[in-house]
């Protein structure tokens, strides 16, 4: 498709070019003549805009092109050239297909780029997110703080140059883990203590960072003890820490939150605690070996992960999947998806009040997908199942005891169905259920689109949009399945919309389960079976998949005859669904704010990296 | 009247709640001594055999009206009170004057209490069961106690009037 | 009977029925975990101590698996390091774990336990309880549960932790508001009986439980009770999920567990003043013949009562603190003093014979 788009412009008449992609890039160059260029690299699609050009090419791109929705913000630090280079994956939602690419590159030592901040609101995170990893400043963004790392860290830890207190060498495996046959931990080469080095004449005093209130003043400046005109009644704001450690932030996450009374009047999350720099050791692993490391990002569906990541490689390796290894593909992600749900719906349950008991029912049944996981893969949760051009194992011959499609046969048609019709029958319409849900954290259609949203959060607010019905991948255009879809934004139609996920997801599988039958016995991977490093084509991929919680995108590039990938980014839909909390929970209770985080079902190992 | 221990003891716990209250610096503090002197009050009323209105004075009082005390206090923020040493001379004066005003009244009405009869009264056995009271109170003292009703319904419409935001528009 | 005696008597019968209810706590919180376990599909605690049976196979059969349970929870909460917080109100910090117990054990001395039991009832008593024969009976439970929320309010304040504050603050509003309905709802039973003496309530069910004439007074009772008691689904104050323990977040050791204790034994004690002002207290089958019966057809009574609080709790979502106000002044309260006034005009109109001729009719 790369090579498609690199063409077009100078070979095919503009009136004849069907597909939307095409269409706006040369809209674009139009518009922009001279600023706007094809990305002259070996395997790069898309443009290179000057960073002066941005906001007005994104305006463009939004509001003339149709390109409205802005997927993935990141950085990429090409440190053999000089440069920095912020890279925005746009996508259209009413036309569907792949991204309009734009790569802006900027000096290394005065990286400064517009922010898009105003144009689409969700890149916020995103942008913090490349200020923090690479220190490319976003002008005019409104609160450029670091998010992942802490706050008094020192330097970039994406830039190239970048070496972290442990650092052994650019790539693995390390040779210097086993020098002369025996095994070396890494700290005995740095002893603790070693490891730092502080600038010259400084001495830590402790109070160097004060992360905390510059925190506080950034939520509550201009609200501590304002008078509430309304009420003429002088009322005493506070500001409240919900996390990290809290029974209901699913995980090490935090909420600076100011409160008057019981309502929410702003709300920041801060996060990070679980910041491990993925995307780092993304770099050094080979881009086999890090198939297990995104097991490891949404630890509740870790085939989807997989899945997400061997797309993108598999672009770049021009790998052509078996049949029977799509089939599986599908099966178990859908799969995964029936279980992420299950455990989502059940904990936003939980985060209701109902203590545990919808989730421990739906429990029984993710335990049953989880046995079939667990015989399939080998591991239960961290499956690293997926490979380049397949799947690693093909199905086992018994569950359980059971022949191995009889107990799906089961799963899909008994034990499913009917735990999500007892699900529905108990909650749908309890009338606490609804008045807690009914109207809480509503974000209208276009908010939703502004701020970047993916997946269930994005169709509850009446957008059509799921990756695999506007870029289909796999087998998924063979299949047949709806998108649900509900108009109110509101927490109680993201629980719908998860519900309905569910009967689609079992649909699908239904749809499945037989071709597994007819591929008995087929090679579920291309090529070898063997899993030698292998190196593809130079150039960038965007792989994306329709992960449980939105869209989850991976964005790889690779050099020449290089074994690991150059950049690896995550597009973490818990992450980028994060940036609409504050604004959702403005105005609502205190209960509701746990709700509300519970009905965009994050996953903190997704959200820190 | 009971056993003047008793008496005693509950005396000295009343006046020593009520003085805390008084001279307590956090409003909290000052609201749960209230709450102990109404407790033991509603002791005394037991003592003196109204164990209704003993019942009544600990739900209505200590239960209810303290409750909404410190709500108000603690939604408020407003524990702790100005302190002593930011009195001003002229304020001095008027304290002292309260103070003297307070100490008469109190002398007066103890010589009172002496003098009268009361203890007589309160110790004669009065029928004090519900029934009683209720049928005293409805009908010999039926027309105050609605008097008193509509009063306090008044006063409550006048604080929600008062209190009400004028809407846009009105002056201010 | 002297003053003095009567004082001996309520010492002796009320250490005796406290230190029974006591242990009943301990095994009140066993019921609910065993059968919160058991509606989660889940096992509960089984490790503390069981009855080994010869089983099948060689293998031993576990009866009554975690009965000890309680005995190791409290060995457990007493042996832990108890700290109070920096900057904590040390005084009320300390005396509000006391001020929620007091209450909850001080509501059990007018519940009717049984019916009249020759030798262990006064000459002049027609039933058996610690201090029996209170005519404002009614009106002493309505004041203990009143105050009964100040450990709650205290506990919060006290902790100076803005989780507590926020839990403190709702205990309090949320206990005015459901007072009004819990108590209009109780006066019922009282206008019914025509005395507040919980023993003549009692034996005026004697021909049918007052729950069948007044279902919506028996339901406006547990309601507010359910909400006076803090449990699921108005468990604000100390909803896990929004202030991860509410009140009592910055306690641990046994002062955690005095919280713990004043609840159940609260939930124990209003379940036994439900089963006695709606569903016959002590009264059942040969009740008159056998007088002890009395004890265990309460115990049944306050057993189902319980069973019903832990049902609702792993069944319910949690309503909102604004929900939650507006459910107690704009529903229930209308709803309780409608049906009050509806009660009381009935009451007089039967007293003035208006229902006589059609009384007369169906031949009563």
């Amino acid at each position: 498709m790369s090579e498609a788009i690199l063409e077009a412009p100078g070979s095919g008449a503009p009136e004849t070019l069907a597909n939307p992609v095409e269409q706006a890039i040369s809209a674009l160059k139009e518009r922009f003549p001279e600023a706007v260029v094809d990305d002259p690299r070996d395997g790069y699609s898309g443009l290179v805009v000057p960073a002066d050009k941005l906001t007005e090419v994104a305006l463009a791109l939004r509001d003339d092109l149709g390109f409205d929705y802005l997927s993935s913000v990141t950085g990429v630090d090409l440190i053999e050239d000089g440069k920095l280079e912020a890279v925005y994956h746009t996508y259209s939602i009413d036309k569907g297909g792949s991204a309009v690419v734009l790569h802006v590159q900027v000096d290394r030592d005065n990286p400064v780029i517009p922010s898009l901040v105003p144009v689409w609101p969700g890149a916020d995170f995103q942008e913090r997110e490349a200020w923090d990893l690479l220190g490319i400043q976003f002008d005019g963004h409104p609160d450029l703080r670091r998010i992942l790392t802490w706050d008094g860290f020192h330097g970039h830890p994406l830039r190239k140059d970048w070496k972290e207190p442990f650092y052994e060498e650019d790539t693995k495996p390390f040779g210097s883990r086993w020098p002369a046959g025996g095994v070396l931990r890494a700290e005995e080469l740095n002893p603790y203590g070693q490891n730092v080095q502080y600038p010259a004449g400084w001495v830590p005093t402790g109070d160097e960072y004060d992360v905390e209130t510059e925190m506080y003043a950034i939520t509550g400046a201009d609200l501590a003890y304002s008078i509430d005109a309304s009420q003429q009644m002088k009322t005493d704001k506070i500001t409240v820490n919900l996390g990290p450690q809290h029974p209901s932030t699913h995980g090490v996450f935090r909420m600076v939150v100011q409160l008057d009374g019981e309502t929410v009047v702003d709300l920041k999350p801060v996060m990070g605690y679980l910041h491990r720099n993925h995307e780092k050791i993304g770099e050094r692993n080979t881009f086999l070996g890090n198939i297990p490391y995104t097991d490891r990002l949404d630890y509740l569906s870790p085939i989807s992960n997989n899945l997400g990541y061997v797309l993108a490689v598999e672009k770049l390796l021009g790998s052509v999947v078996p049949e029977r290894a799509e089939w599986i593909r599908i099966l178990t992600v859908e799969l995964t998806r029936i279980a992420n749900h299950l455990w989502a719906i059940g904990f936003l349950l939980n985060d209701l009040g109902a203590l545990q008991t919808p989730m421990l029912y739906f429990y029984i049944e993710r335990e049953l997908i989880l046995d079939f996981f667990e015989a399939l893969t080998g591991a239960r949760m961290m499956n690293n199942y997926m490979r380049f051009g397949g799947v690693a194992y093909d199905l086992p011959d018994e569950i359980r005891g059971q022949a191995t499609m009889e107990f799906l046969n089961e799963l899909v048609h008994e034990r499913l169905p009917r735990a999500i019709e007892q699900g529905d029958n108990l909650m749908t319409h309890n009338e606490i259920v609804r008045a807690r849900s009914i109207g809480v954290g509503v974000l209208t259609r276009k908010e939703s689109i502004a701020y970047s949203m993916a997946g269930p959060m994005l169709r509850a607010s009446g957008v059509n949009y799921d990756v695999r019905k506007a870029e289909p991948y796999s087998y998924y255009e063979q299949l047949d399945f709806d998108i649900p879809v509900y108009y109110n934004g509101d927490v109680y139609d993201r629980y719908k919309v998860r519900m309905d996920e569910l009967q689609q997801s079992l649909r699908i599988v239904r749809q499945v389960l037989p071709h597994l039958q007819a591929t008995e016995g087929a090679p579920i991977i291309d090529g070898k079976p063997s899993y030698a490093i292998r190196t593809p084509q130079p150039g960038e991929a965007y792989g994306r998949v329709e992960n449980p919680k939105g869209e989850l995108g991976f964005y790889v590039t690779a050099k020449r005859r290089s074994s690991s990938p150059e950049r690896y980014h995550v597009r973490a839909p818990s992450f980028i669904n994060l940036t609409s909390l504050g604004k959702m929970c403005q105005g609502h209770k205190v209960a509701d704010i746990v709700v509300i985080l519970g009905s965009i079902d994050i996953v903190l190992g997704e959200v820190d990296r | 009247m009971g056993n003047p221990i008793i008496f005693l003891l509950l005396a000295i716990v009343a006046i020593g709640a009520a003085v805390g209250m008084l001279t307590s610096h956090n409003a909290v503090h000052s609201a749960l001594y209230l709450v102990l002197n109404f407790v033991t009050i509603g002791v005394f009323y037991i003592t003196l055999n109204a164990p209704f209105i003993a019942m009544v004075q600990i739900t209505v009082y200590a239960g209810a009206i303290m409750v909404l005390f410190l709500f108000v206090i603690m939604l408020l923020g407003a524990e702790q009170l100005r302190g002593v040493t930011d009195v001003k001379g002229g304020e001095r004066v008027h304290r002292a004057v309260a103070g003297l005003l307070a100490a008469v009244l109190l002398l007066a009405s103890a010589l009172l209490l002496f003098q009268s009869d009361a203890p007589e009264i309160a110790a004669a056995a009065i029928d004090t069961s519900p029934t009683a009271l209720g049928l005293r109170l409805f009908a010999g003292y039926v027309f105050p106690f609605e008097v008193t009703g509509v009063l306090l319904l008044a006063a409550m419409i006048g604080v929600f009037v008062f209190s009400k935001t004028k809407k846009r528009g009105q002056d201010a | 009977m002297t003053f003095g005696q009567i004082a001996l008597w309520g010492l002796v019968v009320g250490f005796v029925m406290s230190m029974v209810i006591i242990t009943g706590f301990a095994y009140t919180t066993l019921l609910e975990r065993k059968v919160l376990a058991r509606m989660q599909a889940r096992v509960g605690p089984n490790r503390a101590g069981y009855i080994p049976l010869p089983g099948r196979g060689g293998q031993e059969k576990k009866l009554l698996a975690g009965f000890l349970q309680p005995a190791a929870d409290a060995v457990k909460l007493f042996f832990k390091e108890d700290p109070t917080p920096g900057k904590a109100d040390k005084v009320v910090y300390n005396i509000a774990p006391m001020l929620a117990v007091i209450p909850a054990i001080l509501i059990l001395a007018v519940i009717p336990w049984a019916g009249k039991i020759p030798g262990l009832v006064p000459e002049q008593y027609s039933y058996f309880a610690i201090v029996p024969g209170l005519n404002v009976a009614v009106l002493f439970v309505l004041a203990v549960t009143s105050i009964s929320v100040y450990g709650v309010v205290l506990a919060g304040w006290a902790s100076n932790s803005k989780y507590a504050v926020l839990g403190g603050i709702r205990a309090s509003a949320q206990m005015i508001s459901y007072e009004l309905a819990m108590s209009l709802s109780v006066l019922v039973p009282v206008m019914i009986a025509n005395s507040m003496d919980l023993g003549v309530i009692v034996e005026a069910q004697r021909g049918g439980w007052i729950v069948f004439l007044q279902p919506v007074a028996a339901v406006i009772f547990c309601i507010a009770a359910l909400a006076e008691l803090q449990r699921a689904p108005f468990d604000l104050l100390e909803a896990e999920q929004e202030l991860s323990a509410g009140f009592n977040v910055e306690y641990a050791g046994m002062r955690f567990g005095m919280f713990f204790m004043a609840e159940y034994m609260k939930m124990v004690s209003l379940s036994a003043i439900a089963a006695t002002l709606f569903f016959g207290g002590y009264r059942g089958p040969f009740v008159d013949q056998v007088p002890v019966l009395g004890f265990v057809y309460l115990f049944v009574k306050i057993f189902i009562g319980l069973f019903l609080m832990i049902w609702i709790r792993a069944t319910f979502p949690r309503l909102r603190y604004d929900q939650l106000m507006l459910f107690g002044w704009k529903r229930l309260l209308p709803i309780s003093v409608i049906n009050f006034m509806i009660v009381a005009v009935f009451i007089v109109l039967a007293q003035e014979g208006v229902f006589a001729p059609i009384t007369r009719l169906f031949g009563f």
